[in-house]
């Protein structure tokens, strides 16, 4: 465990895009320029808002607040529909842009990566990486568009360089250091810290820990008192700068939810909606090669409920069929009534598509490529080209969204 | 909400190709009801995949309105899919 602070040249970039979805939709959109406007994933004014133009923020406007609760702080503002093409586009091209500096880079989200210059080409890492992020700063505007800007932390570790980006929003460039540090973290409450939410403060202040000063200051056995696990010794490792940040995480469940676009649908209609959310899930399991044992379902109501149901099968299965027969089993015991959102996930996954699933007989490997030339087909002429006949008709409401967080569908 | 229109129609279009970073430009587009419109700026230049079609989007505006254009690379055809006023 070290004490000290890591002292080393900074070498990790943070690249953040402002308020992403919003600052591209302005970029297209000449006309939302200087516009307070917030993205929605539906046309309707029930729907929370994912991304507010800076203009919308400035008077209040936060993300997960319902446009018609926006619209009473910001009467002006404009709802628009999300456009995920678009952004996936940005993604490329911010990738494409990063992907110059070093072979050493990773995406974290749609909006977000990260750089480090440690493994580097000498001729790159030896540049002054300050001077490197207002050049990618430019790049962005010369390659995607003159409204694009972003933010750009520099540091040691990639959770300070991810801290430095959002300092100065929006368009700021910020290095943090051994020896600012301190300074930095004076000017902070914890949960301005990636990763502390309510119930992560409310752990620190239980031991006495109520700024982010005072937990760089905290030794290993408080932050891991604090924590109940390991955990306290990376936090104990990231504020001072050491990389415990570094790792990739295994796809552990696949799913997809839906929130109803009516109170007043039929058992029938939801129904569709779930077929329809089995056949995305199913599409999205084979795109990352995996198979599943396990269905989940769950239900919130509109009394602010949850139901959840799961069913664990013996052997692996890819199939949407195989997913539908367990989710629709699964559902007969739903809430009848007071549905608002319904989401399927697929779990205890594993790699392959399995050639042990030919080996339980011809309907199973029958059913392994009837799958994979339904999908093969949809790949060639475009999603929902071929579907269950139970389905049609439910695309308009059940579209695809952006996917927050994995950039693995991206 | 948004102002947006659909429209989708076909249209004659005039742009240039350029060596620049902004490789193609729609400058003129003149709709079915002989209306034309000069555009003065590219928004943003995107494609999209349909199976394995690409079409290409350009975001467009003449300075009262923003448009958008739908490329089809395939078949070399353009159409004027939606409106956007912006008196919303």
């Amino acid at each position: 465990m070290r004490e000290e602070y890591n002292s080393a040249r900074p070498m990790v970039m943070h690249i953040d895009l402002n308020s992403c979805f919003a600052t591209i939709e302005q970029q297209a959109r000449v006309g939302l320029r200087g516009r307070p406007i917030g993205i929605v994933n539906r046309n309707t004014e029930n729907t929370a808002i994912v991304t507010a133009s800076y203009e919308a923020k400035a008077r209040g406007v936060k993300i997960g607040m319902r446009l018609k609760e926006a619209r009473k702080l910001c009467p002006d503002i404009i709802g628009i529909e999300s456009d995920p093409p678009k952004y996936r586009y940005v993604y490329h091209k911010l990738m494409e842009i990063m992907s110059d500096y070093s072979a050493h880079f990773r995406m974290k989200s749609i909006d977000e990566g990260v750089i480090d210059f440690a493994l580097s080409p000498e001729a790159i890492a030896g540049r002054d990486l300050v001077e490197i992020g207002y050049e990618i700063k430019q790049r962005l505007r010369d390659e995607i568009g003159c409204a694009m800007r972003c933010n750009i932390g520099i540091a040691p570790n990639r959770f300070l360089a991810k801290t430095a980006a959002g300092l100065h929003k929006p368009d700021g460039l910020d290095v943090i250091t051994h020896e600012n540090l301190r300074e930095v973290l004076g000017t902070l409450e914890l949960q301005d810290l990636t990763g502390i939410a309510a119930r992560n403060e409310h752990r620190l202040n239980a031991v006495g820990i109520y700024t982010p000063l005072e937990m760089l200051d905290a030794d290993v056995s408080t932050l891991r008192l604090a924590f109940k696990s390991v955990v306290g010794e990376w936090w104990h490792q990231r504020l001072r700068g050491w990389e415990v940040d570094d790792v990739d995480y295994e796809l552990k469940s696949c799913g997809r939810q839906y929130v109803l676009e009516s109170p007043h649908l039929s058992r029938r209609q939801i129904v569709q909606r779930l077929h329809h959310l089995v056949e995305s899930v199913g599409a999205k399991l084979r795109s990352q090669g995996k198979v599943a044992r396990g269905v989940s379902i769950y239900v919130r109501t509109y009394d602010r409920g949850g139901w959840k149901g799961h069913e664990l099968a013996g052997l692996p299965f890819f199939s949407d069929q195989a997913i539908w027969t367990m989710a629709e089993r699964i559902f007969m015991s739903a809430p009848a009534r007071g549905i608002k959102m319904i989401s399927v996930t697929c779990y205890h996954l594993s790699d392959g598509l399995g050639n042990q699933l030919s080996l339980f007989g011809d309907q199973l490997a029958r059913e392994q490529h009837v799958t994979l030339a339904v999908d093969e087909i949809n790949g060639r002429y475009g999603p929902r080209t071929i579907h269950s006949a139970d389905t049609l008709g439910t695309g308009i409401y059940v579209k695809a969204k952006i996917p927050f967080g994995s950039t693995r569908y991206l | 909400m948004d102002s947006r229109q659909e429209v989708n129609e076909r249209v004659d279009v005039v742009a240039t190709f350029g060596t620049g970073l902004d490789i193609c430009i729609p400058r003129k587009i003149r709709r079915p009801n002989g209306r034309e419109i000069d555009v003065t700026e590219l928004g943003l230049r995107h494609p999209t995949v349909y199976g394995k079609r690409t079409i290409h989007v350009f975001e467009v505006t003449d300075g009262g309105s923003d448009y958008r254009l739908a490329f089809d690379a395939e078949r070399l055809t353009w159409h004027l899919t939606h409106q956007m006023s912006r008196d919303a």
